[in-house]
């Protein structure tokens, strides 16, 4: 890998060859990239739920002062309204926090488990590395035996580093094999991983804003019976507050 | 002497060759050719895979197109006259393909553009074409799905009565289903849906295509604009829906003029109010109103209690706006998991941008619109009534002072005058004040209400059309979320189980075979301790505090206890055949006996060549494991010249053949040992001896 300062003692056989190491990087890459965008995918669930639920909440608060107000105690149409309003944004409430439930069980969690898989997939990585830079340095010494004179400490030198090269070779060559094997097969089951979570997200959205609009079209029909269009509200709320501009007591002085 | 290798022309690809040439170069090259080398094949590799994705997105965007058009056609005249030949035929039918006409003829006039051009899909023109026929369609677009998706509601209701007449339902199914064999639909909304989501597609799809194109590309600016006004259309295209939903419902009731509404709370009304209210600031407070203030108090309290409500409102909702505009900045749907070809994943997707993009923008700026802004201002003109109440009350202060006198002077005369006034004005203009912040204050609670009720019709539509074509929809609630839960489950198990496979071979030590030192403790722990507590060491440890062992990488030692004297499990307590301590739990690895069999050679006790504690790698002098020989086929030599310095020690020269006697001296010692070389007997230093397999130490073999 281009990272590796060149050394010198490497070996002049070509242990990996360039086609395989170029796969073996290939393939990293992409598990590289799909470990950082589902930790980003997991970190922005996680704050757009918070953020769902901080919406949710301020809304209940909105509603719940409406009906602490004194305006209720003395206006009956009020009262009514205020409180059907709060059983609404209560409702809607709850319906929320089991829709976030589900999010969290179905979503937020697996998506951290799936991340959790990286750290164990980059150690392996490291290690076959290490095994790698082992390999390297022992075949560079055989070599470098083979060159010399055979003589008969020479030839014993040879044998040694031989024998020593024999295991850390096999070591290395198990992990690169585990590894070419895993991380395709990896990398692939993510779609079968997520494919549960992604229907169930789309499941709990249907059923909460299936309830939200029930809920919100009895009680507009309650409070709202104007009906009218957004135009029609901005001229309505435009004419009131103009006539209380025209007001000699709101006048500054 | 360079060992390149020899490439093999007539089988590797030029391209091989050339990367292997490159390669017997680069090996002598320094390091920073290297990396850019790399960097620059990295960066076209990149390019490449965005460029085949751009290409695939604009083969969907098309051929996409056309298989919708077929579905619709294949509705709007197979089933739909198949349909109409009922007896009796369904009531209504003709609703359900009343708009469907247009959408048709706008989809085909985009696909006749497409088509008509002879650019290739591939080549850069194509793009602006693309770009080109929807941005000129754009408005007819508009105008289409505008009035379609504005009566998909009547479609739905439509059916739903439908599914009410059992016999009726059934006999439609099955012609659904026999019109279109090939097509898992079962309903006539699976077909009349696809305008719903196809309209919503195309921003996901445009910009797509954008996220796979470079900046550079002559058709950027183009696309850019396309897939804006993309995000437009839907915008403008639910602001339609709602208008229309309104003036619907209303076209067949009388209609109250706004005039009416606005009177809604009249003046007298606001005068029992006021009543009632004084009796209750009486009670809450204690207060007697002085002056026959009776009614000023009422209004003023109605005032207060006015302004407090409107401003605890305005915060309350500058808070919901808060958290709404913090959902907004996340946006789970950028986090590309190269899962573009899964279904269900693009569902959630498309939700994901319709609610990001124009759902939820279309509804913060209604809240600020409808509701916020209103209430911000009436806070805003509570201020000059409030000032005004409160100099009333000083000047009423002022005039209680000089009420009963009867001669006033004129500075007296002015102050009564300037009270009397300010009094006057108030009592006439706060019933109004009241009145109509009363208004603005429902109108803004109505809105919201309203606004709620849109934003989740909007959802619950979207949402709902995906829904046919997701595997586990038909599923009842209760077991839809157990299939979830128990999906996850299973899909952990697997995660885990892979974690630990991984783990295995990380943990598999080196399968090597242990120098002699090695051995007889790993003897002397496993007799002590029991083969389960050895461990080896997967890394150096340098002991810092007292107990702690300072051992090698390799080592072995046998686990005493999991954890130290104040529970701490990560140091765990070993032997390590001598000394004992503490090392750090995590370099501590399950060490697993390897029997060998060992040739019978009996000419082995060579020392290891080094001094001191050894890397953990193989060793000379013991035998490699795969071998079961039982003739020695091994030969000891003098690894070095020897120059005998006594009597009872015999000289040797590097590389002549000795036979071992005795592997240690008269004490024991196994540094000597006694051999016989040339003939003659002696001692030399034991580890000045080599064993080698006996094929490389022929007789034959030149060596000198």
């Amino acid at each position: 890998m281009s990272w590796i300062p060149f050394k010198i003692g490497q070996p002049r056989k070509q242990i990996v060859s360039k086609t395989v190491e170029r796969d073996f990087e290939r393939e990293y890459e992409k598990l590289q990239k799909l470990e950082e965008q589902t930790k980003k995918l997991h970190k922005d669930m996680k704050k757009s739920t918070e953020a769902d639920l901080a919406m949710s909440k301020a809304a209940v608060k909105i509603s719940g002062d409406l009906l602490s107000n004194p305006l209720c105690e003395q206006d009956q149409a009020f009262l009514e309204s205020m409180n059907a309003l709060d059983t609404a944004m209560k409702r809607m409430d709850a319906f929320n926090q089991e829709k976030v439930n589900q999010i969290q069980k179905t979503v937020i969690d697996p998506l951290k488990k799936y991340s959790n898989v990286f750290p164990s997939l980059n150690m392996a990585v490291k290690r076959r590395e290490q095994a790698l830079q082992d390999y390297k340095r022992l075949q560079s010494k055989v070599e470098k035996y083979e060159e010399k004179e055979k003589t008969g400490p020479i030839m014993v030198k040879l044998h040694q580093a031989r024998e020593e090269l024999k295991p850390v070779r096999e070591d290395f060559e198990a992990k690169n094999k585990q590894l070419l094997d895993e991380m395709p097969k990896f990398y692939n089951s993510r779609i079968d991983y997520f494919q549960p979570s992604f229907e169930a997200l789309i499941r709990a959205q249907v059923v909460y804003f299936t309830e939200m609009h029930n809920i919100f079209t009895d009680l507009t029909d309650q409070i709202d019976q104007g009906g009218l269009t957004d135009e029609q509200r901005k001229q309505e709320n435009e004419a009131k507050l103009n006539e209380l501009r025209a007001l000699s007591i709101v006048a500054d002085d | 002497m360079a060992n390149s290798p020899k490439p093999n022309v007539t089988l590797k690809a030029e391209k091989e060759i050339r990367e292997e040439k490159d390669g017997a170069k680069e090996m002598d090259e320094p390091a920073e050719d290297e990396e850019d080398e790399e960097e620059r094949k990295a960066r076209a590799t990149a390019r490449e895979r965005d460029a085949q994705r751009q290409l695939m997105t604009i083969e969907e965007l098309v051929q996409t197109e056309r298989n919708y058009l077929k579905h619709l056609q294949l509705c709007t005249v197979t089933i739909h006259s198949n349909l109409q030949k009922l007896q009796p035929p369904p009531p209504n039918l003709e609703i359900m393909f009343q708009h469907i006409d247009e959408v048709m003829d706008v989809s085909s006039r985009l696909l006749s553009l497409l088509d008509q051009t002879q650019i290739h899909h591939s080549d850069p023109k194509y793009l602006e074409t693309l770009c080109d026929s929807f941005l000129s369609l754009s408005q007819d677009i508009e105008m289409a799905y505008k009035e379609y998706l504005a009566n998909y509601n009547n479609i739905t209701a439509l059916e739903n009565s439908y599914k009410q007449k059992e016999a009726l339902w059934a006999e439609m199914v099955r012609i659904v289903k026999s019109s279109a064999p090939d097509v898992n639909a079962s309903t006539l909304s699976f077909f009349l849906v696809m305008p719903v989501q196809r309209i919503a597609r195309y921003p996901l799809l445009l910009q797509t295509i954008q996220k796979h194109t470079d900046p550079g590309h002559p058709a950027y600016p183009l696309l850019e604009h396309a897939a804006h006004t993309a995000v437009q259309i839907n915008c403008r295209i639910n602001e339609y829906k709602r208008f229309r939903e309104v003036a619907d419902k209303y076209k067949k009731t009388e209609n109250l003029t706004i005039k009416d509404k606005i009177n809604r709370l009249s003046a007298h009304s606001i005068a029992k109010k006021t009543a009632r209210f004084s009796q209750y600031i009486k009670h809450e407070t204690g207060m007697v109103p002085k002056l026959k203030d009776e009614e000023f108090e009422a209004l003023a309290g109605f005032f207060f209690v006015l302004e407090s409500g409107v401003s605890e409102l305005h915060d309350n909702l500058e808070a919901y706006l808060h958290h709404l505009q913090r959902f907004l900045r996340c946006r789970p749907e950028e986090a590309d998991l190269d899962l573009e070809g899964d279904k269900t994943a693009l569902f959630s997707k498309e939700i994901s941008v319709a609610l990001r993009q124009w759902i939820y923008p279309s509804y913060e700026e209604r809240l600020k619109t409808l509701v916020f802004k209103p209430l911000s201002s009436l806070r805003e003109l509570m201020a000059g009534p409030r000032n005004l109440i409160c100099k009333r009350q000083d000047k009423l202060l002022d005039y209680e002072l000089i009420e009963e006198k009867s001669n006033l002077s004129f500075e007296e005369q002015a102050i009564a005058n300037t009270y009397k006034t300010m009094n006057t004005l108030l009592l006439t203009e706060l019933p109004q004040f009241n009145g109509k912040a009363l208004q603005i204050l429902w109108a803004s609670l109505e809105a919201f209400s309203a606004l709620q009720r849109d934003l989740a019709a909007d959802m619950e539509q979207l949402a709902t059309s995906f829904t046919h074509q997701l595997t586990h929809s038909l599923l009842e609630d209760g077991e839809f979320w157990k299939w979830a839960e128990t999906s996850v489950l299973e899909g952990s198990r697997r995660m885990e189980s892979l974690c630990q496979s991984v783990q295995c071979v990380l943990d598999a030590p080196i399968v090597q075979a242990l120098n002699p030192e090695c051995e007889s403790r790993l003897k002397a722990l496993t007799t002590k301790h029991g083969s389960e507590k050895i461990y080896q060491l997967t890394g150096p440890v340098v002991g810092t505090r007292d107990l702690d062992l300072t051992l090698s990488k390799g080592e072995l030692v046998a686990v005493v206890s999991e954890m130290d004297t104040r529970g701490d499990r990560r140091r765990w307590l070993v032997d390590a055949g001598g000394p004992r301590g503490y090392v750090p739990a995590l370099k501590l690895v399950r060490y697993h006996q390897i029997t060998t069999d060992r040739p019978q050679s009996p000419h082995l006790r060579v020392t290891p060549t080094a001094p001191g504690p050894r890397r953990h790698s193989y060793t000379p002098g013991a035998q490699p494991l795969t071998h079961t020989i039982t003739t020695p086929c091994f030969q000891v030599y003098a690894g070095y010249d020897f120059t005998a310095r006594s009597a009872h020690e015999v000289s040797l020269r590097a590389g002549e053949q000795v036979r071992v006697v005795e592997p240690h001296d008269k004490r024991g010692n196994k540094d000597w040992s006694l051999v016989e070389a040339r003939g003659q007997r002696g001692y030399v230093p034991s580890n000045y001896l080599s064993i080698l397999p006996s094929e490389i130490a022929s007789p034959s073999f030149h060596y000198r």
